[in-house]
């Protein structure tokens, strides 16, 4: 494996080595080497035994304590440290280069070894840490600071109440979860005891004190795990509507109460443990898909990771002051380095510079800027420094905007309730009137059958079995299709899936990667193709432009070693190698004193103080796993479909490749937004499936929003369905959803056809309460079991759901 | 039958203890992450202590 040690990334030709734990290893730049050395030295070299993917490069540890530093700034500080009431001090910050579980373990040691700081607790998903320190001890810059040496960044972050507003989510949830698993638990034991007649010989006294008892077990398991079912039915009563909760929330309601009733007067039968068995069942299914919920994160905590965090300003003195972003005001100068984001939205101060927009626009290319152009919050500076005067700031930049557009397209979009929904909420309407009906009847006939009658009638037909049919499938559903990659967050979202009719995806990071064209690739003199590669690539080392990144790829043997490298105003790169000056960039640049032709308009050109030597055609390769998700979709009948920010022909080419008739390039958010409407407008159900932050409002307006595991946060948070694997497994999950709906429908009729013959025996009294439990319980078992043949020819070798959370860590 | 009487009482003080156990650590975030705390165990070694950090030439 030839690449950086610590962090992966392609080795220079005269790469420097880490020494670690007596080996030595060849890693990419100084600053990783002081970072494995480091790590090596505190006795945690485990951590690259136990990693599950490659470091972040280590940062500069120069702009990293500047970062420390700033943290500490009492603006900063009031923002992310809390005085805890023992005198202590309590810091949450959001942690830079976390990518596997590993990273957690290292940065609890690493921060454990420093003297003052008494607690680190690091949640990998969230990438935030949680650190106790003493402040008359160490200061919150001098933790910071032993984090940057270790590799990661400390971020404030500002995001405190919605931390707590998930934890005390996931508490919640677990707390009921218990509650209703022990509840449920104890009630059975004791209901096995009366099933199997224990004590049909130890008289009436001790059958009372066993009814009592399961009682007392699933009365907490009512009032206290069921408490959201109830809550939501309220909800939707209030909002005059008939959704799941309302069927759950009633026939919990109305089984409790009958078997108090039953308890009280002695009656035949109680019902307290399926009850409690119901309850856990549906806990379990919302407890997993607020998981993955979380995990997925909150639109406007991704609108937090999108801007930088710290700003340099001017001072009035000319001297630059690391502060926070949020410290920020319109007026101020900020100096944004090469490669970094800017902080909010502003004028360009200097005469010129080059911004990266891509995940703005969608376009491919750094867009030339010239002083009092307008430069977004977000975007990238490419080349050389630059300064920008900030206009507007926070909720007012154009990222702002985009993120308000996609939460109003969210907010607008036709939620497909599941029919099941209206469904029950029907049956259980009819059951109440049927009850109804049968008390009145019963009480005309024989008074004293009526209160058995009408119990066993709501037992009987009991929605449990409806109730349950959708959410075990879906669940079931969920757990396979994690385990394959598939992550579902919005689990609704499986429904539209199955029986989509148009896909739309977009094109640069969804479909496509750049990539240089070697065999379109010209050379312009007498030279060796292989070592004008090389050259090209030892120049690009290092820089971060994404077609930079694109030659360091291509590299085939060892680098020359380069010097005086230099790195200009987003239009190339200098540098020499073996003596010679080289420059490689856009052709106006690569040749100064001469006219460029026109055909080089396109390439990255080569070239030396004698001429041309090389140009690069730029070329787009398929990402893995495009051409079978197309290929699957389309032997499926689905209509596919491209829309790009990118430039026509580049999307044209790769609409051709994949076999893709309808396309639509140079497309703003807004453009794809109205598209997609017109495709709704015809009648299609819609699956979009995009990666870059100008896809998020498309998807936020999709039926089905599929965002790939390398997507902007934003993107990510606007969707239903992120993929982390190849992007084949797409197809899979649209099979598995079919598979899933066909055995719901199943389900239902199953649910439906035993409530038909059932409620009006049980109506007539030729049903005991005991056969009516015994059939309510058997319905909802029958249910359960057949959801769990959803993935059950599932091959062996898929990866498991561990390996799959992992991987969506990295992502 | 007579030691129902007992066991009945018994088994239920020790759901409730356990419910009172797993709510304290609820509340104490034992369970806030499941993901990392699965890697602990994992390792054998000892860091160095933090009376006496090692010193590297950054």
């Amino acid at each position: 494996m030839s690449g950086c040690w610590h962090c992966g990334s392609p080795l220079p030709a005269a790469a420097p080595s880490a020494r670690v734990a007596g080996v030595d290893h060849a890693v990419c730049c100084h600053g990783c080497r002081a970072v494995a050395e480091w790590i090596g030295d505190l006795g945690l070299a485990d951590y690259y035994r136990l990693r599950t993917a490659s470091a972040t490069p280590a940062p500069d540890l120069g702009d990293a304590s500047r970062s420390a530093a700033a943290l500490a700034r009492p603006e900063l500080a009031r923002h992310i440290v809390r005085r805890l009431v023992d005198g202590r001090s309590e810091a949450i910050v959001l942690v830079d280069g976390v990518r596997c579980a590993a990273c957690c373990w290292l940065i609890e040691r690493t921060l454990g070894l420093v003297p003052g700081v008494a607690e680190v607790g690091v949640n990998a998903s969230a990438r935030r840490a949680r650190i106790v320190y003493d402040e008359r001890v160490v200061s919150l810059s001098a933790v910071a600071d032993a984090l940057a040496r270790v590799g990661y960044r400390a971020l404030p972050l500002d995001r405190a109440a919605l931390d707590d507003a998930r934890r005390r989510e996931t508490r919640d949830a677990q707390k009921r979860l218990a509650v209703a698993g022990f509840g449920a638990m104890q009630a059975m034991m004791y209901a096995s005891a009366l099933w199997f007649g224990a004590f049909d010989d130890a008289g009436v006294v001790t059958r009372d004190l066993f009814r009592w008892l399961t009682l007392l077990v699933a009365t907490p398991v009512v009032f206290y795990s069921a408490g959201p079912f109830f809550a939501g039915a309220v909800r939707l009563l209030a909002a005059r509507r008939l959704g799941m909760d309302v069927p759950v929330a009633l026939a919990v309601a109305l089984i409790y109460a009958g078997s108090v009733v039953e308890v009280v007067t002695g009656g035949p039968d109680v019902w307290f443990e399926s009850v409690s068995m119901f309850v856990l069942f549906l806990l379990s299914g919302r407890y997993l898909e607020m998981r993955a919920r979380h995990r997925a994160g909150e639109l406007s905590d991704a609108l937090a990771r999108l801007t930088p965090v710290f700003a340099d300003r001017v001072e009035a003195d000319g001297s630059l002051v690391r502060i926070g972003a949020i410290e920020l005001k319109p007026g101020d100068r900020v100096v944004v380095a090469d490669g970094q984001a800017v902080p909010a939205d502003g004028v360009l101060d200097g005469e010129t510079c080059r911004i990266d927009e891509s995940w703005l626009s969608g376009e491919s290319a750094p867009v030339p800027k010239r002083r009092d152009d307008t430069v977004r919050a977000g975007t990238h500076v490419i080349g050389a420094p630059a300064t920008v005067r900030v206009t507007r700031v926070g909720g007012d930049t154009a990222v702002a905007a985009l993120v308000a557009l996609t939460e109003r397209a969210a907010a607008t979009r036709p939620r497909l309730a599941l029919e099941g929904d209206r469904a029950a909420a029907a049956l259980v309407a009819r059951v109440l009137l049927l009850a109804v009906l049968t008390a009145l009847g019963w009480s005309l006939v024989d008074p004293a059958r009526a209160f058995s009658a009408t119990v066993a009638v709501l037992v009987v037909a009991c929605p449990c079995a409806f109730a349950l049919a959708a959410p075990a499938a879906v669940t079931r559903t969920l757990a396979v299709l994690a385990r394959r990659g598939v992550l579902v967050v919005k689990p609704d979202a499986l429904e539209p899936l199955a029986t989509a009719t148009c896909v739309v995806f977009d094109k640069t990071g969804t479909l496509t990667e750049p990539r240089i064209a070697i065999d379109r690739t010209r050379m312009l003199r007498e030279s060796d193709r292989d070592e004008a590669v090389a050259i090209a690539a030892a120049l690009a080392q290092g820089s971060r432009h994404a077609l930079a990144r694109a030659f360091a790829l291509q590299r085939s043997s060892a680098l020359p070693a380069t010097t005086e490298r230099e790195s200009i105003a987003g239009r190339g790169i200098g540098g020499v190698i073996d003596g010679r000056r080289y420059r490689l960039g856009r052709a106006d640049f690569a040749l100064p004193w001469e006219r460029a032709p026109a055909e080089l308009d396109d390439a990255v050109v080569l070239a030396d103080d004698d001429g041309a030597i090389a140009a690069f055609a730029i070329d787009e390769s398929l990402r893995p796993g495009a051409r079978a998700v197309v290929d699957a979709l389309a032997r499926d009948g689905v209509k596919l479909a491209i829309a790009s920010g990118d430039a026509k022909a580049k999307v044209e080419r790769a609409a051709a490749a994949l076999g893709i008739d309808t396309w639509a390039a140079r497309q703003s958010p807004a453009d794809k937004l109205a598209s997609l409407g017109e495709m709704r407008a015809a009648g299609e159900r819609i699956v979009v499936v995009g990666d870059g932050v100008n896809d998020a409002p498309m998807l936020a307006a999709a039926d089905v929003a599929v965002a790939v595991g390398s997507a902007a946060d934003v993107a990510q948070a606007a969707s239903d369905i992120v993929v982390t694997g190849s992007l084949g497994t797409l197809a899979d999950a649209r099979a598995l959803a079919q598979r899933m709906l066909k055995i719901l429908r199943q389900n239902r009729r199953w649910a439906l056809a035993y409530n038909l013959a059932a409620v009006p025996l049980a109506a007539l009294g030729f049903v005991p309460p005991w056969l009516a439990a015994l059939g309510m319980s058997a319905s909802s078992i029958a249910v359960v079991l057949n959801a769990l043949r959803v993935g059950a020819s599932e091959d062996v070798a898929a990866p498991t759901v561990a390996e799959a959370e992992l991987r969506r860590a990295h992502a | 039958m007579t030691s129902l009487a007992f066991l009945i009482p018994l088994s239920i003080l020790i759901l409730a203890g356990a419910g009172v156990a797993l709510f304290w650590a609820i509340d104490h975030g034992q369970f806030d992450d499941l993901e990392s705390a699965g890697f602990v165990p994992l390792v054998d070694a000892d860091p160095v202590t933090a009376d006496d950090p090692p010193k590297v030439d950054p």
